[in-house]
């Protein structure tokens, strides 16, 4: 098997060499792409709201609020994060069965999923996952309902501030509502892959 | 493009690129560009030896033969004085196109000044001389064909500008007024369905709209568009705004 | 038949196919041009910015190559370099066969489509199941994607509805809710058996080795939860220079692609998982890939390896508009179809000469591009390159002897006045293939060749009118 990067670079290089000059880097402002006036003077938890609205996904407050969602939604068997698990347990009743770990081999048994968010961006509407912070990949997407437990302050305000704070965890995801397609005659219906229903918890 | 880069204007004497096209067909159109060029104060040079500016063969792959037309064109219309064309198609093959073409080419500097020194005749009158407001009377319903040659220029708002100030006239908007009509050039004969289907789709748009006159800066789309308006035994009045600009003076619709 | 390959197909596509084409390309571009026009006042400003930072880029990939090779290494992740479409494949068959793999679930990856990854590994003996629900079922249809965002676009419900039936997966039912749920209960599954995922990657980051990967579906973060080899194709034009550009361009390509402000997943994968992390990839390996992007850079048409797949000029152009996807005969249709799928046939161009012919140059491509392809400047250098090679093209009239006439003024108004036998020949008798095409649709003005000058003459002739 041989590696083909000495012939691609010597080709790169060859295709460069007669270029007089080469287009620089330009200089810029990141806060060209800022969305500023719908950011201005806003509290970055409610606008988050908003904007999770937007892409149909849904910010919630309490836990009693994201019990009574999956109650009406008869979405009674799910996976919770070990971490998170001793507070809000309480907030569970009867008639839900909340495991803390994650079986592959059952991924169909498990209606929603409660993973820690790393953090959010207010402007899109997005929740952020870290590996790190994420105690298992698939129980954030296999479910049909997925809780992004989001702590109000790791919300960024912009798309561009997230970019900067991307860090070094090997593995980030933006979640920006629920998995959807338009695939079948432009028709957006959600849950393909991923949640059908994406929400975040926000706390203190 | 180097309408970007003009040198500002001094004198009031242009040299006039009639087009192929008006020279064929459209001879109306071009003593209405002269008529209102003089309207506007501006003596009027019209070279003898013009032919056409060398876009057909450079849209066709055929540079070489374009950049002996564009040659011919330069020498031409030589010296320091605008040419300004009743064309926004034409105006750009001389800012644009022909630049591109003259890229390796040791007169392209010469191509270039020519460029620079090129005006659409709505771009010219309102950007160049300053009108703002066309005097005279038209009163009929108008739908203002955005021809895509003026995309990247200030030629469309050019041509609203004077349309909008002209008593009794009222622009009428149509559906997707920002895609092509089909024409293109030679694409107009080499994918005549294509072609057909597009221009038949901007005539139903503006047929919807209900104008009493249809009007562009280009007669290339008015051609292609009146021609098939014409064939299916509807057709449409076309005019080139030059002629809305000329029978406004004399104080409505004219002959044509 | 002087029409061209493509007016011919356009001509035979099924009315309700246009129509469905037309239509989602229509809403698509008019959502796009809303929310970029409502959210930022100067849209080309950034599109501009988005472009020169391509451009950079792709005109510093001797520097930044090794860069994001090297980042990329040390964050434990695997790097490979493929010159052709065989040797990128072979890659991807080698890498499974040393970890004993047989099952692959793959994201939706335009290089893939480019080098027909898909066909070669199943000529291998391994499984490659497309999981992104358009590119799954062109799969089992045996079909080719039509667009670049959009693969089945040229399909309708009942068409897919037909398809799952035959594959058994449930009775007929042509409801996309229903279709979509029976894709998500398939797929997962096949998911958690697979040996391997792969995906693309829509942009690379020199300075961190960070891929970032877009989809709405989320068929690419299953791919890197349940698999535990993780194998990116990355064309070497998808490198950007800083993390900071990331920002810039997923502003610009959500936006482009599907009106969306960010597209629902966007996923920033820079090596295998985190140690903590139970569900993933342990081993990561990255493909440069070439295949003829190193001809192109060497070439007058570079400009188009900025391009970032959006598929805006897809959705505005009037021909694709009309004609669809599969008329460009190309995994890559559309204005930018046009110019890249000729170039990356390298010596075999002439085999797709008449793509770049397939447009009015009506610009409205150039106008959408979000990273500022001066694409009708591309298309007419590709058929300049196409008449220097002699590549045939019906239909086109000679062009050489209308440049003498039009450079000969005496013999030129000679030709005005004698064109007047175009108004009482008829037309349908004058053999000339371009006038011909012409009057088969619509009439021909009337000829008044000379008769402006004559005008002017006449005008000018008692005295010359003073400047006022």
């Amino acid at each position: 098997m041989t590696d083909d990067r000495e012939s691609i670079l010597s080709r790169v290089r060859g295709a460069l060499a007669p270029l007089h000059e080469r287009a620089p880097l330009p200089t810029y402002d990141s806060e060209i792409a800022v969305l500023r006036g719908l950011l201005a003077g806003r509290d970055l938890a409610e606008l988050l709201a908003e904007r999770m609205r937007r892409v149909n996904g849904l910010a919630l407050t309490s836990p009693a609020a994201v019990v009574a969602h999956l109650r009406a939604g008869g979405h009674r068997h799910g996976y919770c994060d070990p971490a998170l698990w001793p507070d809000l347990a309480p907030h569970f009743a009867d008639g839900f069965t909340v495991e803390t770990s994650f079986d592959r081999t059952r991924v169909d048994d498990y209606a929603f999923g409660i993973t820690r968010a790393a953090g959010a961006i207010a402007e899109s509407g997005t929740i952020i996952l870290h590996d790190r912070t994420t105690a298992s990949r698939l129980a954030a997407l296999a479910p049909w309902v997925h809780i992004a437990v989001v702590s109000r302050a790791d919300i960024f305000g912009d798309v561009t501030q997230a970019v900067a704070a991307l860090g070094d965890d090997r593995n980030v995801v933006w979640c920006t509502g629920p998995s959807k397609t338009a695939d079948v005659e432009g028709i957006l219906i959600e849950g393909v892959h991923g949640p059908g229903e994406q929400l975040a918890l926000i706390v203190p | 493009m180097l309408n970007r880069e003009r040198t500002p204007l001094t004198g009031r004497r242009v040299q006039l690129m009639a087009t192929c096209l008006c020279d064929a067909f459209y001879d109306d159109v071009a003593a209405a560009t002269v008529e209102v060029l003089e309207h506007a104060g501006v003596e009027v040079a019209f070279p003898e030896g013009q032919t056409c500016c060398g876009q057909p063969a450079f849209n066709g792959g055929d540079w070489p033969a374009s950049r002996r037309v564009v040659r011919h064109t330069v020498r031409t219309f030589a010296g320091e004085d605008p040419v300004v064309v009743p064309s926004g198609s034409c105006a750009a093959m001389l800012f644009h196109g022909a630049v591109l073409e003259f890229e390796k080419e040791p007169d392209a500097p010469a191509v270039e000044a020519l460029g620079r020194r090129t005006w659409e005749l709505a771009d010219y009158l309102v950007n160049g001389l300053g009108v703002r407001t066309w005097p005279g009377r038209y009163p009929a319903r108008v739908a203002f064909h955005r021809s895509c040659h003026s995309r990247g220029t200030d030629s469309v708002a050019a041509a609203l500008t004077l349309l909008r100030s002209i008593a009794g006239l009222e622009v009428v908007e149509f559906g997707e007024a920002e895609q092509c009509c089909g024409f293109g050039g030679t694409f107009a004969v080499t994918f005549p369905h294509l072609s057909g289907a597009m221009g038949q789709l901007k005539l139903d748009h503006v047929r919807a709209a209900q104008p009493d006159v249809y009007v562009s800066g280009d007669m290339s789309c008015m051609m292609h568009l009146g021609g098939l308006a014409a064939r299916e035994g509807r057709p449409i009045r076309t005019l080139h705004l030059a002629q809305v600009l000329r029978d406004a003076l004399r104080g409505g619709e004219a002959k044509s | 038949m002087s029409a061209q390959a493509i007016d011919r197909f356009a001509a035979t596509l099924p009315a309700e196919t246009r129509a469905s084409v037309y239509q989602s390309t229509k809403t698509t571009h008019e959502k796009r041009t809303r929310l970029l026009f409502d959210q930022f006042p100067d849209p080309d400003r950034l599109r501009t910015l988005a472009g020169e930072i391509k451009q950079h880029a792709i005109e510093n990939l001797d520097t930044y190559l090794p860069q994001a090779e090297a980042r990329l290494r040390a964050n434990g992740a695997q790097v490979h370099w493929a010159g052709t479409a065989e040797a990128a494949c072979a890659h991807v068959l080698r890498i499974m066969r040393e970890r004993g793999a047989t099952k692959m679930v793959k994201a939706k990856t335009m290089v893939s489509e480019e080098i027909e990854l898909a066909d070669y590994l199943g000529r291998h003996g391994m499984e490659a199941l497309e999981t992104d629900l358009g590119e799954f079922i062109i799969q089992i249809d045996h079909d080719h994607p039509s667009h670049i965002v959009r693969p089945i676009i040229h399909k309708n419900r009942r068409e897919i509805a037909t398809s799952f039936e035959r594959e058994g997966l449930g009775a007929y039912n042509d409801d996309p809710a229903t279709i979509t749920r029976r894709a998500r209960h398939h797929l997962r599954h096949k998911y958690l058996a697979a040996d391997v995922g792969l995906t693309g990657a829509n942009f690379l980051s020199a300075e961190s080795g960070r891929i970032a990967l877009v989809t709405n579906e989320g068929n690419s973060r299953f791919s890197v939860a349940a698999t535990r080899c993780h194998i990116v194709l990355v064309g070497i034009e998808k490198i950007v220079p800083r993390d900071r550009d990331l920002g810039i361009l997923l502003n610009l390509l959500g936006r482009s692609a599907t009106a969306q402000d960010l597209t629902v997943y966007t996923e920033f994968i820079s090596g295998p998982r985190d140690p903590a992390q139970p569900d993933g990839p342990e081993e990561m390996h990255v493909i440069f890939v070439d295949n003829g992007r190193t001809e192109v850079l060497a070439g007058e048409c570079r400009e188009i390896l900025r391009c970032i797949r959006c598929g805006a000029c897809l959705n505005v152009c009037p021909i694709y508009r009309q004609a669809s996807g599969h008329a460009y005969r190309s995994v890559y249709p559309g204005p930018v179809g046009a110019v890249l799928s000729p170039l990356l046939l390298k010596e075999n161009f002439p085999q797709k000469a008449d793509l770049p012919k397939a447009s009015s140059l009506c610009g409205a491509c150039h106008e959408v591009c979000p990273v500022n392809i001066p694409i009708p400047d591309l298309l007419l250098r590709l058929r300049a390159r196409a008449k220097e090679e002699n590549v045939p093209s019906p239909g086109t009239p000679p062009m050489a002897p209308w440049a003498l006439l039009a450079s000969q003024p005496t013999a030129w108004r000679a030709a005005l006045v004698a064109g007047r036998a175009l108004n009482v020949l008829p037309t349908r008798l004058i053999p000339v293939p371009a006038l011909q095409a012409w009057t088969a649709s619509r009439e021909l003005p009337a000829w008044r060749g000379g008769e402006f000058r004559r005008w002017l003459k006449a005008r000018r002739r008692p005295a010359p009118p003073a400047a006022r």
